[in-house]
């Protein structure tokens, strides 16, 4: 490694970072215990010089990054009361905050909304015009081609090849990462089978105000929504986890009102949660156990389980969903992204739903994964399972949903058919800002 | 896309507790005084099965602490719940006198210890359950409560146990024998094993031990699960207390001091995260041996017992170390 062309070895990462280079993981690292204020100044030796601590100085200090990470709350509240978005711009101010000279941002956006995507390019635009160099790594292609001057394809944790930005296009990008030419990019809509499933009416519970909706046999309906407009909830509500306030839910046409997540699964919901590390998975335990973990019953006598009617239909789930992986016994913590999320995928087909809500399924997966659970999505919906799906990427939602159903600050804001949908009004909808066709 | 664990694989993850046992046993051999004859002390079958039932006890309340540690709890109580248990016996034996005797009370006592054990147990599992008590406070707060309800029920008195045909003096001579001893552990350690391995209720504990919240998400049976293990640690610890009764031929309400840390230092050295969700049985049951053997090779050379407290305490170190070696640093 080299760093102005002199050789460089570190033995930490504070080497690293006293050297002014810093990064924005992928997992945040960041400690949910503590206030935004000192999240940004914890390891920054600008911040955190003497022994005592200012907690007004620090908010002061950390002020001006959040600023212009563009996120408006109060320093002084706790990490972990903000949402996911809002963590991955702190995650940003404090990078901000070190002053570095060189920035390595892994999927910076995979958390993030739109208009805050937007703002996130302005301050690397402003970085980069100060010279600050950033290495960015996204699987979203329209972001690379927007702000990179250079692209470096890596595969299989080999560099596959690297072109000025101008030079090269999506189409090959997209052929360098996957290994081979991408044809049919998606599948076919999927179309709305007869006979509804779930009815909602007026669902109001602490993050939800009102929402109604139906779904079909068979139907995809999309969800579309900044981070914090209620999409996670709708799930949350639907399994149990959230109590309901006002309003009813009916599933195949009797009163849904499940008292927790058992009751949910019996009725034959599933949810795909949106933390797949935190929510969703068992990350030292095996490939095989996490799959089977939520059905593992239904694969014992008396409480003992037989476990080759186990590891067949993990086996089966697996290849079904094309989750790729050395062997069945490895911790899920050794797969991919892609793989560990399908992974999850195929925990929660195995118990067979009539209801499938998948809470951004996508985030933060390649491009063939992504692909992989595009196709899932259509299979359920052949095999007549409804699904419901989020997602913050809304081409790839408009493409394979029915439906889209826009939420904004926990009311429904529409429901458009994504034949004629077009990214300008979802936004529109989504932002709270009226007038949709 | 290597397995945590790097180099070692799975069966190095499973042998790391036996490089303890082996370094033990190798130092055992090499410190061991000899016979008249030239043999080893150390090695004779009576020292080996001795160290086996001297362990007993520890190794009983340990195989029930894997499974409260790896469920993501841990308790504190199971050296106060000995005496309970030990002392409950000798008030049944000694100081009650019921239309029923001989064999018949003998039974009874025992079914009941472990019945009382597993009640006391249940109480811990209800308040951490049910009122979210973490585990540590509220098995802290039952082993000074138990304590004290163990020394009020006996006057703060030892109860002997007497001898000939008095039926405390036959429970002691049955449950004092070393065959017995050894099948009750390891009966206990086969039935853990398969728990964990094999059963619906032992991969849950291991899930919701590793992840709560996932667990929760999942929709497991997680306070069932939990309060089972609590259960089965006050019974384990109850009937230890019974064996401990009948070895020291008393129901003594201040014995069984510290046992808890004896149990869990077991577990630890055999391999089991304190953070829950990763375990063995088999680790346990080599930590408990470890232990042993130790104390043992200490005794045998007529080491002074408080370097035998240091000495252990740089075993456990080393013990968990060496666990820790090649594991990949915490998961970001």
């Amino acid at each position: 490694m080299r760093l102005d062309g002199r050789p460089v070895t570190w033995s930490g990462s504070d080497e690293a970072r006293g050297a002014g280079i810093a990064i924005i993981l992928q997992e945040l690292d960041l400690f949910a215990n503590l206030s935004v204020a000192e999240n940004i100044a914890i390891g920054n030796p600008d911040l955190e010089s003497g022994r005592w601590v200012s907690f007004a100085a620090l908010a002061r200090a950390a002020a001006p990054h959040l600023e212009a990470a563009g996120l408006a709350v109060d320093p002084a509240i706790s990490l972990g009361s903000l949402s996911v978005s809002q963590w991955q711009l702190v995650a940003i101010a404090r990078v901000l905050a070190l002053d570095a000279r060189v920035i390595f941002m892994d999927e910076p956006t995979s958390a993030l909304t739109e208009d805050a995507v937007e703002r996130l390019f302005s301050v690397i635009s402003r970085l980069r015009s100060r010279g600050v160099a950033i290495a960015y790594v996204s699987h979203k292609m329209s972001e690379i081609f927007r702000i990179s001057d250079r692209i470096t394809v890596m595969r299989d944790g080999e560099m596959v090849g690297t072109a000025r930005t101008g030079a090269t296009s999506i189409d090959r990008v997209i052929r360098d990462m996957v290994g081979r030419p991408v044809e049919a990019r998606r599948p076919d809509p999927p179309r709305a089978a007869a006979g509804e499933t779930l009815r909602v009416e007026g669902l109001s519970t602490r993050k939800l105000r009102r929402v109604s909706f139906s779904l079909a046999r068979g139907e995809v309906l999309g969800i579309a929504g900044l981070v914090a407009s209620g999409r996670s909830e709708l799930g949350r509500a639907l399994f149990g986890l959230s109590p309901v306030l006002a309003g009813a839910m009916l599933l195949g046409g009797r009163p849904h009102r499940p008292a927790g997540v058992r009751d949910a699964m019996k009725a034959g919901l599933a949810l795909v949660p949106e933390d797949r590390r935190q929510d969703g998975l068992f990350m030292r335990m095996g490939v095989r156990e996490n799959t089977t973990l939520a059905c593992l019953r239904s694969f014992a006598t008396a409480g003992w389980v037989d476990r080759e009617a186990e590891a067949g239909a993990a086996e089966r789930e697996l290849a079904h969903s094309r989750t790729k992986f050395a062997h069945a016994e490895l911790p899920v913590d050794a797969l991919s992204g892609g793989n560990q999320q399908k992974v999850l995928i195929a925990k929660w087909l195995l118990t067979k739903p009539r209801v499938c809500f998948l809470d951004d399924p996508t985030r933060g997966i390649d491009v063939g994964a992504k692909d992989d659970i595009y196709r899932l999505i259509a299979t359920l919906a052949a095999e007549g399972v409804s699904v419901i799906w989020v997602s913050s990427e809304l081409p790839e939602l408009i493409a394979n949903s029915g439906r889209i159903l826009v939420l904004h600050e926990g009311a429904a804001q529409g429901i458009l058919p994504s034949a004629s949908a077009i990214q300008e009004d979802i936004m529109r909808l989504a932002t709270g800002r009226k007038g949709a066709p | 896309m290597k397995p945590p664990g790097g180099s070692w694989g799975r069966t190095g993850r499973l042998a790391r507790p036996f490089i303890g046992l082996l370094l033990v046993v190798v130092l055992g051999i090499v410190l061991s005084p000899r016979t008249a004859r030239g043999s080893l002390i150390f090695l004779s079958p009576g020292n080996l099965t001795d160290i086996l039932m001297q362990q007993g006890e520890i190794g009983i309340i340990a195989l029930a602490m894997t499974l409260v540690i790896i469920a993501g709890g841990i308790d504190l109580s199971v050296g106060s719940v000995l005496a309970f248990g030990a002392s409950l016996a000798g008030l049944l034996l000694v100081r009650w006198t019921p239309a029923v005797s001989g064999p018949a009370q003998v039974a009874a006592t025992i079914a009941a210890v472990c019945a009382a054990g597993a009640l006391l147990g249940a109480v811990n599992g209800v308040v951490i359950t049910g009122l979210r008590l973490p585990p540590f406070v509220m098995t802290l707060a039952s082993m000074i409560g138990v304590r004290g309800l163990t020394r009020w029920m006996t006057g703060n008195t030892n109860i002997d146990f007497g001898f000939d045909a008095a039926p405390s003096a036959r429970f002691s001579d049955l449950l004092a024998q070393k065959p017995l001893i050894l099948s009750v552990w390891a009966v206990l350690a086969v039935a853990a094993h398969l728990l964990l391995a094999r059963t619906v209720l032992g991969r849950y504990l291991r899930a919701i031990g590793e992840n709560e919240r996932a667990a929760a998400f999942t929709g497991l049976p997680i306070k069932a699960a939990r309060l089972f293990t609590y259960v089965a640690c006050g019974g384990a610890a109850a009937l230890a207390g019974l064996i401990h009764a009948a070895r020291s031929h008393q129901g003594n309400p201040n014995d069984g001091v510290a046992y808890e840390l004896d149990a869990i230092a077991a577990v630890v050295i055999g391999g089991t995260a304190l953070a829950g969700g990763q375990g063995t049985i088999l680790g346990t049951v080599t930590g408990t041996l470890v232990l042993g053997v130790l104390t043992n090779v200490l005794r045998l050379r007529m080491v002074d017992s408080n370097v035998e407290l240091m000495v252990k305490a740089v075993i456990i170190i080393i013990a968990v170390w060496l666990q820790r070696r090649g594991r990949s640093p915490a998961s970001p």
